[in-house]
């Protein structure tokens, strides 16, 4: 037996001379693109077969990740909301001019002409008193208690509209008007815009710090998490490490662990969001609708949602790729 | 196929686990390191398979120098040795076929591909009925049969082996110690670490004994029948790991 084994050795000890390099590059693309496509498909399935393996601690996660991404969600959404609802007012430009009560109604259709007449002045409307108080009458409610009234209280309005040049803080117009002895009150509302614009910028930057830093928290429950399912697998890992898989094969089915966790996750804070809106939107609307708005409250966008799915899967993701670089360097002999 | 020279190995615990040792095992051969347990066996096995480096000398497998394999061509490099381990090292929670396919998987080789050389591999090994089973209803002597198949299923031109015997009974060791033999046949390079040196002299291969680090001797016992004398000679030295097994 051993002569024999001595003679096929001697036989064959040239045949194989099999560098590793070289047959890596004959194969063709095509069959390495396939390769890496099954590799892919593989990890896909394995990593939610995993998942699925452990369905209450993995939907716990799942959960925790769901509350923590709601929360900026929500904020978004309220600021949103918020935004649209302000967003009549910060186009207005128009300056309203309260006339004294002095002024009836020749005087006003006098000073409108001559504002008219100005160049920084596109248009004027006057507004009776008679028109000011129907108005009034519907939008508050308070039309009985206006019957009340032996006389109409309400000044005539001018509303101004400046040229369109004159889109200053304060047009000279602002001043013209104010030292005029027939105005009673100048109200420019470009003031108010400017404080609502710097309120709502505040309001997105708190919305854009909470939601950074609960991004952060749902990187570092999925990179915890992964960093478990890692520990639990390190004798796997090393096998495979050992018959030769690369960093990238070791790693895939993790990553792809971190991406379902973003994933379901992301749709979990979708759900909550939704739900939520659901059971606010319709009271809101009528809270709304009692101050004679005509504004419809929005709710999550698909585009908004598909973000929000998109971004939470690439934070599991990425929670994931640092939670497994962190092992794979450990694994390896220095070289 | 594997060249040794000079090589030492000194652990970071002070520890020399291997001086000067330099030998070559030519491609086709099968060749076994015997030597009591602390010797160098695993070290030695370790170094081939890039799991450890060594302080010193330069080692070539596959005809690649394994010092200037960085961290990134690792794996590549150990597509071409088949390791096989003590404790089979199976992953628990696949069936056999999914355990011996995942050397192809790393290695990318085609869907269609990897069901005939599984089923190829498992049948060398005398398990192709097994191939749908869990890994913990096997025996132990099927379970490194099936870490052989793994071993073999991508045709890694160097097999290299841990103590393959170790924790089976002496009639399933001589079986495990046949497959070896016949891959040796078709050209494959064959390095096995044993302390079995009854099992090892049956056989009739070439054999390196290491002491403290150290190669003392490095033979081919002429059969198990005759007797050969340098078996006998080399007996006082290699004769010792039986008992601390």
């Amino acid at each position: 037996m051993s002569r024999q084994a001595e003679r096929n050795v001697r036989r064959q000890a040239p045949a194989p001379k099999v560098a590793a390099e070289p047959r890596r590059a004959r194969v063709p693309w095509r069959a390495r693109l396939a390769a890496w496509r099954d590799q892919h498909l593989y990890s896909f399935f394995s990593s939610l077969g995993r998942l699925a393996a452990r369905p209450w601690a993995n939907a716990l996660t799942v959960l925790v990740l769901g509350f923590a991404l709601a929360l900026p969600l929500m904020f978004y959404l309220l600021f949103d909301n918020a935004r649209d609802l302000a967003g009549g007012l910060r186009e207005a430009r128009e300056v309203t001019v309260f006339l004294q009560p002095a002024i009836d109604g020749k005087g006003a259709v006098a000073l409108a002409a001559e504002l008219r007449a100005r160049a920084d002045v596109a248009d004027v409307l006057i507004r009776t008193p008679e028109e000011g108080l129907a108005e009034f009458r519907q939008l508050s409610g308070f039309g009985e208690a206006l019957d009340a009234l032996h006389a109409n209280p309400l000044p005539t309005v001018l509303v101004v509209t400046p040229g369109a040049q004159s889109d200053l803080d304060a047009p000279p117009l602002l001043a013209d008007l104010k030292a005029d002895r027939r105005v009673d009150l100048v109200q420019y509302d470009a003031t108010w815009r400017r404080k609502l614009s710097d309120i709502l910028h505040f309001g997105e930057r708190i919305v854009a710090v909470i939601a950074a830093l609960l991004a952060l928290a749902t990187l570092l429950v999925i990179g915890n998490t992964v960093r478990m399912d890692i520990q639990a697998r390190t004798a796997e890992i090393s096998v495979m490490q050992l018959i030769g898989a690369s960093d990238g094969f070791v790693r895939r089915p993790f990553l792809y662990a971190g991406f379902w966790y973003g994933l379901f996750g992301g749709i979990c804070a979708l759900a909550i969001v939704i739900a939520m809106e659901l059971a606010l939107v319709a009271p809101a609307q009528r809270v709304i609708e009692s101050y004679g708005g005509r504004f419809a409250l929005h709710g999550v966008g698909v585009l908004v949602a598909l973000a929000v799915i998109g971004a939470s899967a690439l934070l599991g993701w990425l929670g994931a790729f640092v939670a497994t670089a962190r092992h794979l360097a450990a694994g390896q002999p220095q070289a | 196929m594997i060249r040794f020279d000079q090589v030492a190995k000194r652990y970071a615990s002070g520890q020399d686990a291997l001086a000067d040792l330099s030998f070559e095992i030519g491609a086709g051969e099968m060749v076994f390191v015997t030597g009591h347990s602390g010797a160098g066996k695993s070290t030695l096995l370790k170094l081939i398979g890039l799991v450890e480096r060594p302080t010193r000398g330069q080692i070539v497998v596959n005809h690649a120098d394994l010092a200037r394999v960085r961290r990134g061509g690792i794996a590549q490099a150990r597509r071409g040795i088949g390791m096989v381990f003590q404790d089979h090292r199976l992953l628990m929670d696949r069936t056999v076929f999914d355990n011996v396919a995942l050397p192809l998987l790393i290695a990318g080789t085609a869907r269609e591909e990897i069901g005939k050389r599984v089923r190829a591999a498992l049948d060398k090994v005398g398990l192709l009925a097994k191939e749908k089973a869990a890994p913990v209803t096997l025996s132990s002597g099927e379970q490194q049969r099936v870490g052989i198949a793994r071993a073999i299923v991508a045709k890694p031109p160097v097999i290299i082996a841990d103590e393959p015997t170790g924790n089976l009974d002496p009639q399933l060791s001589a079986e495990i110690m046949g497959l070896f033999a016949e891959f040796g046949q078709v050209g494959t390079t064959v390095l096995i670490a044993s302390h079995d040196l009854m099992l090892v002299r049956r056989l009739g291969k070439r054999v390196l004994v290491l002491d403290h680090g150290r190669l003392i001797d490095d033979f081919r016992p002429e059969s198990s029948r005759t007797g050969a004398s340098r078996v006998e000679s080399s007996r006082p030295e290699s004769g010792r790991p039986g008992q601390d097994a």
